[in-house]
């Protein structure tokens, strides 16, 4: 019976682990952090479940209280979704195990209501990737946004003005979704995606349906920040905390192009998107745009983190870009890409939360030397760094080709031009650091910074350390299995183009 | 020409409504200024929503009376003699989910107010730098 | 400014196309409600359709909702509780 309910599991045990929260934490603080471990770890379990019962059985119809849709929610869980849930409910448990002695550091008094927050924002991020009707994704929505701006604006000297931004753009983007919602219930009078998809076909001549997909298109662009509406990400994603960076930076981009593929391919079906619609132009367009913006402006920075996040502007540019490749080659190349980026973005944050929490701040100086002090975190860095560059035998050697093999085939060379520049700048970016790392001219005192009266920095804690290098052992897995990856999930999860 | 903006009005003037605040929003420099074109914009199209639900010709809220209840068993509820209910049902959700965004966006106006003692936007920047 | 009339234009492109208001024969009134109205009664045995909508057909949506709130509770508390000043 439980692996029937395992759908609605997912999402709810995170959420009622977070009413339960600030009780346990009332009577005692320490049992937060193995209680968030608990909730996670089950909803893991659930995920992986599912996605073994999406392998064998085909898709899951799952109907909240037993009405059928469109009367009724349902969520639909085919091997998308189930890739996406895994995805998510991993980068959660992992940031989870990872988190205590961050927080202890960075937020000793509010770690309670921390960890509820930590919690609801992944259950809201779970809730838009496995629901199948339009508005229980906005509700969703903006339970994880909520979450969110809340988890940043605890960070470090600005926080609160990078929040209040986020807050801003983000409320835009999500009342954006909502108008669009709204265009499409005026006109077919139903609020489920398979309906939608099957009702909107003789209404494709609509200007109501056109006007719903540009607010579709607008309010998803401010939420997985693309250039030119990327302005909120550095800030916001810099100055949270570690842990709150650690969690928000992989998934949220990440969860909206996921929703951006349910629009363009389930709802809107591909006859819509691409051959009425500019809409390969434009994605293209906008996606080499932003792979330059971000490569450029990555080279610029100082600061550790606000390199991350330019990189983070880079990589959706491939994922917008490869959408608009409109083949199915580089579709899949996008589905491996956003299950990388997930792995490789947690990677950048748990190595920043690491240097953050041993050095205090996050320069690109702070690397001073490490490789000899820290050499395991060091290895776990350059893993990553190999993976962002595209080298194989690590996953995004095998994204980034599937991406230009998709881009020959559509006979597009400037998209090439600018996956092999952004490779170049990548690799002056992480090479600038790890040189830095091999050097320490100065002797550890001379610094400047207070390593609470230590001299040498020693290898980062345990807890913090087991995430970074797992993640490093499943980038590597991932770039080894992929074939079998592929032929298992993301070609169902691709339409026939 | 002229039945077209009749049978359409209560969609312009909430459009307009919506830009109004949407222009708060992006433009102005005090925080309680953009936090309250925010509250302006959503509102707006909370009332857009509404207003898809009404129907000409007689139809009424839609809650059963006493007299429809009497009358449930012979499937003589007709349609046409209530309002749409869902974008009702709709609304409701986005007017908590409205209220909510409005109380975080306040607190951290009121964090940052005791932190800089000042709610324009550009002085806040200045004093970070 | 630009910005906001590109948007109040498109979106009043947008409703040339949209049924009258008002019009009981909408697609909106015709799809999905017609089984919320005529059934409220037999199914839930609520008379006020609103209210079996949201608690009994679209229920899940109200869960959301509440947890919007709790979000929105546990946000404020942890960013506006006052520290004891060190020292």
């Amino acid at each position: 019976m439980i692996i029937e309910q395992a759908p609605v599991l997912i999402v709810i045990i995170p959420l009622m682990a977070a009413l339960v929260t600030p009780l346990l934490g009332w009577i005692r603080k320490d049992i937060c952090y193995p209680w968030v471990i608990l909730a996670l770890l089950v909803s893991v379990m659930s995920a992986a479940t599912v996605l073994n019962t999406v392998i064998h059985e085909g898709v899951i119809h799952y109907h909240m209280g037993g009405w059928l849709p469109p009367w009724g929610i349902e969520y639909v869980i085919d091997h998308l979704n189930a890739m996406m849930l895994v995805l998510v409910s991993g980068t959660a448990f992992l940031v989870a195990i990872y988190s205590k002695r961050s927080i202890e550091q960075e937020l000793p008094e509010q770690t309670v209501y921390f960890y509820t927050l930590f919690l609801l924002q992944v259950t809201g991020f779970l809730g838009i990737v496995i629901t199948g009707d339009v508005f229980n994704l906005y509700v969703f929505l903006e339970i994880a946004s909520l979450a969110g701006y809340a988890l940043i604006a605890i960070g470090e000297e600005g926080a609160p003005l990078a929040s209040f931004r986020y807050i801003i753009l983000g409320t835009v983007g999500a009342c954006f979704y909502l108008l669009g919602v709204g265009y499409l219930y005026i006109v077919t009078g139903s609020l489920n995606m398979a309906d939608l998809s099957g009702i909107l076909p003789e209404l494709y001549g609509s200007k109501v349906v056109l006007v719903a997909f540009a607010f579709f298109m607008v309010g998803l662009a401010l939420k997985m920040a693309l250039f030119p509406l990327h302005v909120w990400l550095p800030d916001a994603y810099t100055k949270a905390p570690s842990v709150a960076s650690a969690l928000i930076a992989p998934l949220m981009t990440k969860v909206a192009i996921y929703v951006l593929l349910r629009l363009m391919f389930t709802i809107f079906r591909p006859y819509l998107s691409f051959e009425l619609l500019p809409m390969a132009k434009i994605l293209l367009i906008a996606g080499i745009v932003a792979i330059f913006a971000g490569a450029i402006m990555a080279l610029a920075q100082v600061d550790f983190k606000r390199m991350l996040c330019y990189i983070i502007v880079a990589e959706v540019g491939y994922m917008v870009g490869g959408i608009g490749l409109a083949n199915s080659v580089a579709i899949k190349g996008v589905v491996l890409h956003v299950m990388n980026d997930v792995v490789m973005t947690l990677g950048l944050f748990t190595v920043a939360g690491i240097i953050s929490y041993k050095m205090r701040s996050h320069t690109l100086m702070d690397f001073k030397g490490l490789f000899k002090k820290m050499p395991l975190t060091m290895a776990a860095f350059v893993v990553v760094a190999l993976s962002i560059i595209g080298v194989p035998p690590t996953c995004g050697f095998f994204s980034k080709w599937y991406l230009i093999q998709g881009s020959v085939l559509a006979g597009n060379w400037i998209f090439i031009v600018a996956l092999l520049f952004s490779s170049l700048v990548n690799i002056v970016l992480f090479f600038r650091i790890i040189e830095i790392g091999y050097y320490s001219f100065d002797s550890p005192e001379s610094h400047g910074h207070d390593h609470d009266g230590d001299s040498v920095i020693s290898e980062a804690p345990v807890s913090m350390l087991v995430p970074t290098l797992l993640v490093a052992v499943i980038i590597l897995l991932i770039g080894l299995y992929n074939q079998s990856i592929i032929a298992n999930i993301i070609q169902y999860a691709v339409p026939k183009l | 020409m002229l039945e077209f903006i009749i049978g359409k009005y209560n969609f312009w003037i909430y459009i307009i409504l919506m830009m109004i605040g949407f222009y708060a929003m992006i433009s102005k420099n005090n925080l309680i200024k953009k936090i309250i074109g925010m509250n302006i914009f959503q509102t707006a199209i909370i009332l857009f929503y509404v207003s898809i639900a009404y129907k000409r010709g007689g139809a009424t809220l839609p809650i059963l009376t006493d007299a429809d209840a009497h009358a449930h068993g012979e499937h003589i509820i007709n349609m046409a003699q209530y309002i749409n209910p869902l974008p009702h049902v709709l609304m409701l959700t986005a007017i908590v989910v409205m209220v909510a965004t409005l109380g975080v966006a306040l607190a951290i106006a009121i964090m940052l107010y005791r932190k800089y003692h000042t709610l324009e936007e550009d002085e806040i920047i200045k004093a970070l730098k | 400014m630009i910005v906001t009339i590109i948007t109040g234009a498109f979106l009043i492109y947008g409703t040339l196309d949209m049924p009258e208001w008002g019009d009981p024969n909408s697609p909106a009134s015709r799809h999905v409600s017609p089984r919320y109205i005529e059934k409220t009664e037999i199914e839930t045995a609520t008379p006020n359709m609103v209210t079996s909508v949201l608690a009994d057909y679209r229920g899940y949506d109200t869960l959301g909702e509440t947890t919007v709130i709790f979000t929105a509770g546990a946000s404020c508390i942890m960013l506006l509780r006052r520290r004891k000043k060190k020292g």
